[in-house]
């Protein structure tokens, strides 16, 4: 694009920098508090946080049954397409789990808009909110907004105690630097603009499903 | 007394017919028992507002410093920052980058900051189509209104009345077989079709942002619809607009800034979706805009923070727990106040926005029972600033002269203990001989103002000095 014609913007860099010169008091330097409560145990947090965010989190052992319980949650899903991230692991649990309805690989492009579910992997998993961290790498940005159900495949080993933690493990991993989107995702999409009265499905999905397996591969 | 203060009073006078005062409480209260579930899932709730008020301190006072640091990897992405000195300057570069690239229909995401610079009127100006996506922030534009409350823009609707409106504006929309057409179920559904349209088809996505992270090069937005991720996954443009003030330093920060935004808000533990974007789409990724561009907003903030005593003003996260803490804000209403901020923070920052003497009113919007500084999440004394409005409405800002007479004559009497004596003793007598004459509540008697809605307090026979001296011969 045109270089952009920005005068204003070295008159309003000169306007701080003579407001800083003003010193305003500084706060009294504080002990580092204890904000948060410490999580023991990630996976009963986790599961107990989704349950409060009216989101689903089904537990496996391996990759293997978390195909089976992706099927059993696909034939009640009307049928259409799915979008699944192109990832091997994904490959491998679509071709035992779905069946009698078209695929769309993320590597084809981004989601349509009519898709019925989208399946993609995660980041990292937040315990102590229930959460999980996506990116552009997980099937685009739209992947795990467009359609009405989210189905998340996670191993056990992703589970980060709480959001300080899975921040700067994102950074360590430079998670930030490699995707130009990231999203820390709370149950499913919802609303209480009319009257406070909470309803799920506002603009993105109304379902939020967590695969958990304890070993992934 | 200026136009804004008249309307300001009129419109306060009025706001009982207006808006149900019912239909604010009961969101309020809602609001009250969520937060205070919230706040009580923090160990250190206290040490949480210290720790975001420390993080947005330390970003406003090397300001220049992370706007920088900010652009810089905005640019390194292939995104764009245009900094606006004025609200004209940041319209315009919206307004003429939509013409530039053919955009015909806008989806834009909730941000005061877009309302504090009128830009969707800017926009349908040019003749493009502009579609508020976050569902209250549509339901007002529907009703051509302006937000009622930062975060809960339909706060004052029930859901008959956005059933009504629905009825009329989204016919195409609605279910026609519902048997319960008020069920917000149903009203959300209507809404969810309308507005998919409209992301579908748009060209640009306009957002606001929560925080501009400098470390990464990030703009933070929240949301729970998840209108936000749809209006910057789909259309070919993404634009976000955000005033200088957003800045924070680091990734990490979010870890406290998220929950505690999310508490104060709604009091949630954290909001659904919780956004980081820092270019266009990548060469190696699936989806998003071929354009990403950042408008930074002045719009008078450098003159807030060339003030050392009201700087820490721009630490606001705006998450309106200052609204709906304030009896004056729940008694008048968010529409009364006729400013884009409302509330105690309205209050103080409207002043320095647009003019003190044309806003000085609004520093008298208050009881000072401190409610809003007690809430605040990042420990914004709001109720002092308001003081602080008030005095430096005294020495800059046009006061009638009868004001400036009177606060002379009280000086100078103060200021003498024989003539504080003589005055007291004066309006001891007078009053007595006035109140004896049947003539308390009239238009002679000066505590009438007082007493128009209290009793009159009983007129004692001496002065506290007398009486002083007396215990002290006891």
């Amino acid at each position: 694009m045109e270089q952009i014609d920005n005068p204003g913007r070295e008159r309003i860099l000169s306007r701080i920098r003579s407001a800083l010169t003003k010193p305003a008091p500084q706060h009294a330097a504080m002990q580092a508090a204890q904000i948060f409560a410490p999580v023991f145990d990630p996976l009963a947090r986790f599961q107990k946080e989704c349950t409060d965010n009216v989101a689903e989190c089904i537990l496996t052992p391996d990759s293997d049954a978390t195909a089976e319980n992706l099927r059993s949650l696909l034939q009640r899903i009307p049928s259409g397409e799915v979008y699944v991230q192109d990832a091997p692991v994904l490959r491998r649990i679509a071709e035992k789990s779905i069946s009698g309805r078209p695929i769309r690989w993320s590597s084809e492009g981004p989601p349509n808009e009519a898709s019925q579910a989208t399946i993609t992997l995660a980041e990292s998993l937040v315990a102590s909110t229930g959460s999980v961290l996506v990116a552009s790498c997980d099937g685009g940005r739209a992947a795990s907004v467009i359609a009405p159900v989210h189905i998340v495949v996670a191993g056990q080993d992703q589970l980060e105690p709480d959001l300080d933690a899975a921040l700067t493990h994102a950074r360590e991993r430079g998670l930030a630097a490699r995707n130009s989107f990231l999203c820390l995702i709370t149950g499913s999409s919802r609303t209480a603009d009319i009257e406070k009265i909470l309803v799920l499905g506002a603009h993105g999905p109304r379902r939020l499903v967590v695969l958990l397996a304890q070993h992934l591969d | 007394m200026s136009t804004a203060a008249r309307e300001f009073l009129l419109a306060a006078s009025n706001s009982a017919t207006l808006t149900p005062r019912e239909t604010i409480r009961r969101s309020i209260e809602h609001y009250e028992a969520a937060a205070q579930r919230g706040r009580s899932r923090f160990l250190d709730w206290e040490g949480a507002r210290r720790k975001c008020s420390e993080i947005k301190w330390e970003a406003l006072n090397h300001l220049d410093k992370y706007l920088l640091e900010f652009e810089q990897r905005v640019k390194a992405r292939g995104g764009h920052v245009f900094w606006a000195e004025t609200a004209e300057d940041a319209r315009r570069y919206v307004a003429d980058l939509a013409m530039q690239r053919g955009v015909k229909t806008v989806v834009k995401s909730k941000s005061m900051v877009a309302e504090e610079i009128h830009l969707t009127p800017a926009l349908e100006k040019q003749g493009m189509r502009v579609f508020e996506t976050d569902l209250g922030e549509f339901i007002v534009q529907l009703r051509d209104e302006p937000p009622y409350h930062i975060v809960t823009p339909a706060m004052h609707l029930t859901r008959a009345d956005i059933a009504k409106l629905f009825t009329e504006k989204l016919a195409d929309f609605m279910t026609p077989d519902a048997t319960v057409k008020d069920d917000p179920a149903q009203l959300v559904a209507a809404a969810r079709r309308a507005l998919r349209r409209a992301f579908v088809s748009a060209e640009m996505g306009i957002t606001g942002a929560n925080f501009l992270v400098a470390d990464c090069g990030m703009v933070a937005i929240t949301t729970n619809e998840g209108n936000d991720r749809l209006g910057t996954a789909l259309p070919r443009v993404h634009v976000a607009i955000a005033g200088i003030e957003k800045v924070v330093p680091r990734l990490e920060n979010l870890g406290t800034l998220w929950p505690v935004l999310a508490t104060a808000g709604t009091g949630q533990q954290i909001t659904c979706y919780n956004t980081l974007i820092g270019g266009p789409r990548a060469a190696n990724e699936v989806d998003g805009p071929e354009e990403f561009h950042v408008v930074l907003l002045d719009n008078g903030r450098s003159e807030l923070l060339a003030d050392p005593e009201q700087r820490e003003v721009l630490q606001c996260i705006r998450c309106g727990a200052c609204l709906n803490a304030c009896p004056v804000f729940r008694t008048v209403g968010g529409h009364a106040y006729g400013t884009t901020y409302s509330g105690p923070i309205g209050s103080v920052l409207t002043p320095h926005l647009r003019g003190l003497n044309e806003f000085q009113h609004l520093s008298y919007a208050s009881s000072l029972c401190g409610a809003c500084t007690s809430v605040c999440p990042v420990k914004i004394d709001l109720h002092h600033h308001l003081l602080q409005n008030r005095r430096n409405a005294v020495h800059s800002a046009d006061r009638p002269w009868l004001e400036r007479a009177a606060f002379k004559l009280w000086r100078w009497n103060m200021m003498g203990s024989h003539r504080f004596a003589t005055a007291g003793w004066l309006g001891r007598n007078a009053l007595s001989v006035l109140y004896a004459l049947g003539l308390g509540g009239s238009a002679l008697d000066p505590l009438r103002p007082w007493t128009k809605y209290r009793a009159a307090p009983a007129i004692p026979k001496k002065s506290f000095r007398a009486s002083w001296r007396k215990r002290g011969a006891d």
